[in-house]
């Protein structure tokens, strides 16, 4: 029968475990995805392997974990497309709790500081909403919360600065350019959020699961309109002739 | 003022690591810089050189189009500066150790790039322009050669860069947030959607038009040093 070697990084800092990797095999059947073979290490070769998912159809986001190096979903990843050696380990970004499964809570402190969706204060209703507004915010809405683009990220990941990350310039950007909704969230994206530490290497981009243009739809967008505001010359004398804040 | 959390450690600023990639990419730059002004090609046989149209001084104005371009910007701070290398773990080049301020000291300058847009856009009807004189170089005929075709497709490929351009996209209907509050939106959509359409291939785009510009740079200094790589296509009286 067919196998595959799985080396998997195992720790656990709170009982003070440090890194160190197990070696297992496992044998490979049609159509499995990495996730089977941790589910087949977990229940038959070491049921101590701490290992995070949940609907094992890309949908959720839990099984994030970096396979040969790569950020990637452990459920939406085939076995066979990555040879018969793989290592696994947990996103680098994120601080470890056990194995395979990190602790992701930063990004929902993050996440509290973006305003939230505010309607204008004149809207009439019914809103008839155009299908091209539906069809730009739409994109930023399937995304599954997965944090793979937060741990590819330099500015993160080595860098470890403030910037706020790809995935919450895809829900400002959601935000942003949802026509119903009032408010310019690039403001806090140039000041608080550190948008000019991303230097648009896409990373982000190519290990979205859902195929968001992270980079193309939503940082670009956001760093253009910080332009608007900070750094063209015209837009800023508007700014001032209107006399606005941003 | 936000800062990178790495206080205490000491790193070598940006530009002083030891880059053997960024200094020799610093010294193909001057090179060629140094090439196209001191040997600039005068109008040959109709011909007019890409780089020298309108006039020798907008080598740095379209340089510094593509320098801030968003899709060279990408592949400079990739391959020149390594921030990071690939996005894998193993081969990124990236390490916590260094340095790294992003756009926000000097390549804060590259938000400035709608400005050469606007230039850019100003410099594209001379290359087609360029393109028609290279059919009536010769008063009396109409004359379509090899060397037309190639002054018209190069001209296509920098109008499609320059249109598919990010900053061009914003400004053109990125910007608009409602497209269900205007009154008739039919052809602002559809010309955002288009042009939406052509950014995805805005990095292809961008570097084929430059492979492109160069060879036809290189094919004019090629007719001038007497190789027959010219043919005529059509030549007719008018
Ligand atoms: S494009 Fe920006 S946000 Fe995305 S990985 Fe690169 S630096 Fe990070
Ligand atoms: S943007 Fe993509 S990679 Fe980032 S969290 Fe959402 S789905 Fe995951
Ligand atoms: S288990 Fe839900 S995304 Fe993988």
């Amino acid at each position: 029968m067919q196998t595959v070697k799985l080396k998997i990084q195992r720790s656990e800092p709170s009982s003070g475990k440090k890194v160190s990797y197990d070696e297992f095999e496992v044998p490979v059947e049609e159509g499995m995805v990495v996730l089977d073979a941790v589910h087949y290490v977990e229940n038959n070769l070491d049921p101590s392997l701490a290992v995070r998912w949940n609907c094992k159809a890309a949908r959720c986001g839990s099984c994030a974990a970096e396979l040969n190096g790569m950020p990637k979903l452990m459920c939406k990843t085939r076995v066979d497309t990555l040879g018969d050696h793989i290592t696994i380990e947990p996103m680098k970004a994120f601080p470890v709790v056990k194995d395979l499964v990190t602790d992701v809570s930063h990004n929902y402190e993050v996440a509290k500081k973006i305003p939230p969706f505010t309607p204008k204060p004149e809207m009439k209703s019914p809103f008839l909403i155009n299908q091209i507004d539906i069809t730009r915010s739409k994109e930023f809405r399937t995304c599954i919360e997965c944090f793979l683009c937060q741990d590819v990220c330099h500015v993160i990941r080595e860098h470890h600065s403030d910037y706020f990350g790809p995935k919450h310039v895809v829900k400002i950007a959601s935000l942003d350019l949802h026509p119903a909704d009032c408010i310019d969230r690039s403001e806090l994206l140039y000041h608080e959020g550190g948008l000019g530490f991303c230097d648009i290497t896409k990373c982000c981009q190519a290990v979205c699961p859902e195929d968001i243009r992270i980079t193309d739809n939503a940082i670009i967008p956001e760093k253009e309109r910080i332009v608007d505001h900070v750094y063209d010359p015209i837009g800023r004398l508007i700014r001032v002739v209107k006399g606005r804040k941003w | 003022m936000m800062s990178s959390k790495k206080e205490g450690r000491f790193s070598v600023p940006e530009l002083l690591e030891f880059n053997w990639r960024m200094w020799s990419f610093v010294l193909l730059l001057l090179l060629a810089g140094a090439v196209l002004f001191l040997n600039p090609v005068n109008p040959y046989h109709g011909y007019v050189d890409p780089f020298y149209s309108p006039t020798v001084f907008v080598i740095p104005i379209v340089a510094l189009f593509r320098v801030t371009c968003y899709a060279y910007r990408k592949d400079y701070y990739r391959h020149v500066f390594k921030h990071p290398l690939a996005c894998r773990a193993d081969i990124r080049g990236e390490k916590d150790n260094r340095a790294y301020s992003g756009e926000r000291t000097l390549f804060a300058l590259n938000n400035f790039h709608r400005y050469f847009l606007y230039a850019g856009i100003l410099i594209l009807p001379f290359f087609y322009w360029d393109f028609y004189k290279s059919l009536i170089w010769q008063t009396g005929y109409f004359d379509l050669r090899l060397g037309s075709l190639l002054l018209l497709f190069n001209a296509i490929l920098l109008t499609l860069w320059t249109v598919s351009c990010h900053a061009f996209r914003h400004l053109t209907g990125g910007r608009t947030d409602c497209y269900s509050c205007k009154a008739a939106p039919q052809f602002r959509k559809k010309f955002y959607l288009g042009q939406s359409f052509l950014n995805k291939f805005h990095e292809n785009l961008a570097f084929i038009s430059l492979v492109v510009v160069i060879g036809v740079d290189i094919y004019i200094r090629a007719l001038m040093a007497g190789m027959p790589l010219d043919f005529t296509f059509i030549k007719v009286l008018l």
